[in-house]
């Protein structure tokens, strides 16, 4: 059988057929605005019980009302903190047997196994990209802001070895470069830090202004010290020396004799490292209440180590 | 009864109409009397200083809720991104809750000590500057904002009306209180004998010569989540 269309079937209704509020307006010609009163339809009616019934339902099943003393738990006791607890214990049964090795072995060991390499890379992937990737860009691959060095390449502040990256990431770091000029602390005139940025750019073979550089190559390694952190050749606290003796490789003052800047080559830039003095902090994540668990480290440190700039030793 | 016949007595109608507003105001407002029952007990939580105040205060203003959710779901998942998930105690003080269901960006409840305040300057300057692929606006004007914090003794008396815990002390001496935490270099002993010892004290927007707006959102994001001391926390089987 055809049906008719809804709009069909309602202007088929005649006056009387369906009955009225009793409110009539503006009785024009013989045609009277009413108001139809309308019987909900069945559907609407039945869900409207359904769901009254369905919350009862649940209000018996479900925990649902606080009380003086906690609150109804429901028939079923149904807990997430306890659904999350054996979710995370049926994975961790899962995970058991290639976590114990990943806690047991060295992470000179696991960079030599391929296969224990390769699950120690996909967490570690998933870790960088939620904690450390807004820093450190995805991949390592750095910032557009200055200050956060790029993990892919071999020019490190405080070591590209496994040991070392773990300490970095496990405890933090914070690298202090001081604040030179005098009306910023320090205790440098203003053309004295004019010699030393015209130092630091002959320093990695750049135009520079060789009378002023040469005042500045005194300041160097005298009267401001910067030789005490970034060594006797400008060549940071990771590679350089100070008269013979190896620097603290804690400091992570960067090589200032190669072309890659934490916070920029140029003269402006340069100028104001030395002036205003820089903060690097990179957060901690190990340790008690720590962010990430020792497992957790492990993985990203050989992510890290494997991005590029690795070093055996 | 039929319906046409309360429909058309107002007496009926009116009486009627009150017992089953009554009844819908008895259900929704008498669980709040027993809700303390259902706040864990937890070490830590304390009211927000005068300077993370006023930073939630920006983060209400700015909208940052209608992308951020402040509550992390007890699933796996979101266990492994973000941390704990969220405890009731951790938003008692909240005056409106920041939990929100809309996640254009990450969750924030845990974002305290995650990044360098210099980061959260550079993301707040402009997103993209760290994360390329960011659709996060920037809020560039929030670092040239200075803080206007002259009600700031009045904002705590009146969260103290609605129920968070501010003495008498923390409320007069809200404006010092204040400072000390945003201004590099002043004694923050007072601070932390009334806030203790997890208070951020920085120069949030590395401009110590005055404190700005996002001083106040920096300092107010720096502390969210780290409250709680999980350390003590015994999840309850429940
Ligand atoms: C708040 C931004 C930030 C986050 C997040 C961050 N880092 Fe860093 N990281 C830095 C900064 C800044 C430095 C440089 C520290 C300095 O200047 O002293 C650094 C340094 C490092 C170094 C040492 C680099 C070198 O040249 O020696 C490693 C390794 C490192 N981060 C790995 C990580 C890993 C892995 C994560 C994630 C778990 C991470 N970082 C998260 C900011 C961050
Ligand atoms: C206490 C140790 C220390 C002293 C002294 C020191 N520096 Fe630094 N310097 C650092 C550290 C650490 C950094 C990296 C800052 C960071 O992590 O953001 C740095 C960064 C720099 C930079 C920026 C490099 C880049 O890649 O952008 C320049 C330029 C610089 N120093 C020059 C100097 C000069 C010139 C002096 C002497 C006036 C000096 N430093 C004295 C520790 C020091
Ligand atoms: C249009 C949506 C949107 C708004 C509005 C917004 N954000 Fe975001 N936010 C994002 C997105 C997307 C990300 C992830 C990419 C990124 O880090 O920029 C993000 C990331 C963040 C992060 C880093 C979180 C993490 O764990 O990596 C912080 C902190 C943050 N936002 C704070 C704020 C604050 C404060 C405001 C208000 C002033 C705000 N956001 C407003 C979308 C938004």
């Amino acid at each position: 059988m055809a049906t008719q269309p809804r709009d069909q079937k309602k202007q088929d209704q005649q006056p009387g057929d369906v009955s009225t509020t009793g409110h009539q307006w503006d009785n024009d010609e013989g045609y009277p605005l009413q108001e139809y009163n309308n019987p909900l339809p069945k559907w609407w009616l039945y869900t409207f019980y359904a769901t009254i019934v369905y919350a009862i339902v649940y209000w018996v099943l479900y925990p649902a009302w606080p009380l003086a003393n906690g609150f109804t738990k429901g028939l079923l006791a149904s807990s997430m903190y306890q659904e999350l607890a054996q979710e995370e214990a049926a994975a961790k049964a899962t995970r058991q047997p290639l976590e114990k090795q990943l806690a047991d072995l060295s992470l000179e060991e696991i960079a030599r196994n391929n296969n224990m390499l390769q699950f120690a890379m996909s967490s570690g992937k998933a870790v960088f990209g939620d904690n450390c990737a807004p820093c450190h860009g995805t991949g390592g691959v750095g910032a557009q802001a200055k200050g956060f060095p790029i993990l892919v390449d071999d020019d490190w502040l405080y070591g590209g070895t496994l040991a070392a990256i773990q300490e970095s990431i496990t405890n933090g770091r914070n690298g202090q470069m001081p604040a030179h000029l005098q009306t910023a602390g320090g205790n440098l005139s203003v053309e004295q830090v004019n010699d030393l940025t015209q130092f630091v750019l002959s320093l990695s073979q750049r135009a520079n202004d060789s009378v002023s550089a040469q005042r500045g190559r005194l300041l160097f390694s005298g009267e401001a010290s910067c030789h005490s952190c970034h060594g006797d050749h400008g060549k940071g606290s990771l590679l350089d020396t100070v008269g013979g003796q190896p620097l603290d490789h804690g400091i992570g003052a960067p090589n200032l004799t190669d072309k890659i800047w934490l916070h920029g080559g140029d003269v402006e830039t340069i100028r104001t490292s030395i002036a205003k003095g820089r903060s690097g902090q990179m957060p901690a994540w190990g340790g008690p209440g720590g962010r990430l668990s020792p497992l957790d480290i492990k993985a990203v440190t050989l992510y890290v180590h494997t991005l590029g700039g690795g070093q055996k030793k | 009864m039929n319906h046409a016949t309360i429909e058309k007595n107002i007496s009926i109608m009116s009486l009627l109409t009150l017992v089953m507003v009554s009844i819908g105001g008895l259900v929704e407002i008498v669980p709040l009397f027993f809700i303390d029952s259902t706040i864990e007990t937890v070490q830590g939580m304390r009211p927000y200083t005068p300077l993370e105040l006023k930073g939630r205060d920006v983060y209400i203003r700015e909208g940052c809720y209608n992308c951020h959710s402040q509550m992390i779901r007890p699933f796996r998942d979101e266990k492994e991104r973000y941390g704990h998930y969220s405890l009731a105690a951790e938003s008692m003080y909240d005056h409106p809750f920041q939990w929100g269901s809309k996640r254009t960006g990450p969750d924030l409840a845990r974002v305290g000590g995650k990044y360098s305040s210099l980061w959260h300057r550079e993301h707040m300057r402009n997103p993209r500057a760290v994360v390329p692929e960011s659709v996060m606006p920037s809020y560039s004007w929030l670092e040239k904002n200075v803080l206007d914090y002259n009600d700031i003794s009045a904002r705590l008396s009146a969260m103290k009306k609605i129920g968070v815990p501010y003495t008498t002390e923390m409320i007069t001496h809200a404006k010092a209180d204040l400072e000390a935490q945003a201004i590099p270099g002043q004694n923050t002993t007072a601070l932390i004998s009334r806030y203790g010892k997890k208070v951020p004290v920085d120069d949030f927007d590395a401009k110590p010569e005055q404190i700005t707006e996002l001083d106040a959102l920096t300092a107010y994001l720096q502390m969210l989540g780290t409250l709680v001391d999980f350390s003590s926390y015994q999840a309850r089987s429940r």
